[in-house]
């Protein structure tokens, strides 16, 4: 029933906002429609108490977000499905950013949490290299999905601010990511061949 | 006049197996075999509960860490026994196979989008440690390491193969992931049992040696499970 209903508020999402209104209209949509909107407590025993309601919405609303990347073409690029999921941002532009300060908002008004956002892009960056089929292993599955997650909450927070140049913006951050990538990689295999010379001549002299 | 025809018939068999390029069909060559990496078994992942999905994440994490750092251990007693007669292509042959090991597990890690421990540098560089201090020791004290190594991890493959009993079998990802942890359970038990042949419990306080290197395998083991 609460699936359900979370469900069937995506619709409503652009019209009224994410609102506990939205989680009370849900209940029209139902396939045998309530002929009222849920009442408070309804909604508060089914999505939790106050802001909590909301937040459980826009998590369902990122989850849904985060399952659309995958409906794009057969041979995915990352580059293409990044893009796809700041596409799907589009029609709620003007939502998100509260949303996402309801996300960060603590009990407590001195501190944010910065960990949603690091879930959030974090998470975004995972599926984009399931989606791409990228096999790394080890120290390097960390340093992928962290430098994307990185790509990613910039060109959101790019997005949310200059959303027509936002492409670009995503475009010229992975050609930026790719090449410190090879930087790194050319002074890794510059220190390896320098650490060899160093073990020969150290076997050299004859200590070995 | 029996026994005369099976012992030719054992001798053929014997001459057919010595010239024959199959492979055995063991259940890891499903993720060795390259023909056979779009099979649904090899490339999807069952649904699962959260709780379900979290052990098999934690199991998944903990047996790649240990692949690494029984590569790494392997590594690090060649580097010091590479010239031994004996010790020598034995812990090579005993490497070869955690090499594919450890290519399996990464397969199976891709597959079940598990997150790889935090812990893979450290468990390389306590690996390559680990081996190479032992070897310093002796042959047979490399010998003891291996056996207490390989004593925890067949142990711990056994505990996950109870664990994993409560997973949904209909997925057919899951009969080959129980058959491919039996598969390396029955591998580790084999480099025991090498380990014992070739004199492990003659290694200088070899009592005292298994314990502590018995006792930071379980540490790591939980370590792992949650980094």
């Amino acid at each position: 029933m609460r699936q359900q209903l979370l469900q069937l508020t995506l619709p409503l999402i652009r019209t009224h906002g994410f609102t506990r209104q939205t989680l009370a209209n849900a209940a029209f949509a139902l396939p045998s429609p309530h002929p009222q909107p849920l009442s408070e407590r309804a909604i508060s025993s089914l999505f939790g108490e106050g802001e909590q309601a909301r937040i459980t919405l826009i998590n369902y609303w990122l989850e849904d977000a985060k399952k659309s990347m995958s409906d794009s073409s057969s041979s995915p690029t990352i580059r293409g499905v990044l893009a796809a999921r700041l596409k799907h941002n589009e029609p709620l532009l003007d939502l998100l950013p509260e949303a996402f300060a309801l996300l960060t908002a603590s009990s407590s008004p001195f501190t944010i949490d910065p960990r949603p956002a690091v879930t959030h892009a974090f998470g975004i960056a995972d599926e984009a290299c399931h989606i791409v089929g990228v096999k790394s292993v080890g120290p390097s599955w960390y340093a992928r999905r962290a430098s994307l997650a990185a790509v990613y909450g910039a060109a959101e927070l790019h997005q949310l601010n200059s959303p027509r140049t936002a492409y670009d913006f995503l475009d010229a951050l992975l050609e930026t990511s790719s090449k410190v990538h090879t930087a790194v990689n050319e002074v890794n295999t510059f220190a390896d061949y320098i650490q060899r010379s160093a073990i020969s001549i150290f076997k050299s002299r004859g200590v070995f | 006049m029996f026994q005369s025809i099976n012992l030719c018939r054992s001798c053929v068999q014997a001459f057919r197996r010595t010239f024959s390029t199959k492979a055995l069909a063991v259940p890891s060559a499903a993720y060795t075999d390259p023909s056979r990496h779009g099979e649904l078994a090899v490339s999807t992942t069952p649904q699962l509960t959260e709780q379900q999905r979290a052990r098999l994440e934690a199991a998944l994490r903990v047996d790649q860490a240990g692949e690494v750092a029984a590569n790494y251990i392997y590594k690090g007693q060649l580097a010091v026994l590479r010239r031994d007669p004996l010790a020598g292509p034995l812990i090579q042959d005993m490497w070869d196979q955690e090499k594919k090991h450890l290519e399996v597990m990464n397969k199976l890690q891709v597959q079940h989008r598990v997150r790889p421990t935090v812990l893979w540098e450290v468990a390389k560089v306590a690996g390559f440690g680990l081996g190479a201090v032992t070897a310093f020791m002796g042959k047979e004290a490399a010998m003891a390491c291996t056996e207490a190594v390989e004593t925890v991890i067949g142990e711990h493959y056994d505990d996950q193969l109870k664990e994993m009993e409560d997973l949904p079998s209909l997925h057919p990802s899951v009969p080959l992931l129980r058959d491919v942890i039996k598969e390396f359970r029955d591998d580790e038990l084999e480099h025991l049992d090498t380990a014992v042949e070739h004199h492990s419990q003659r290694a200088p306080a070899h009592a005292l040696l298994s314990t502590i290197v018995g006792g930071g395998c379980k540490v790591a083991i939980e370590l792992c499970k949650r980094f």
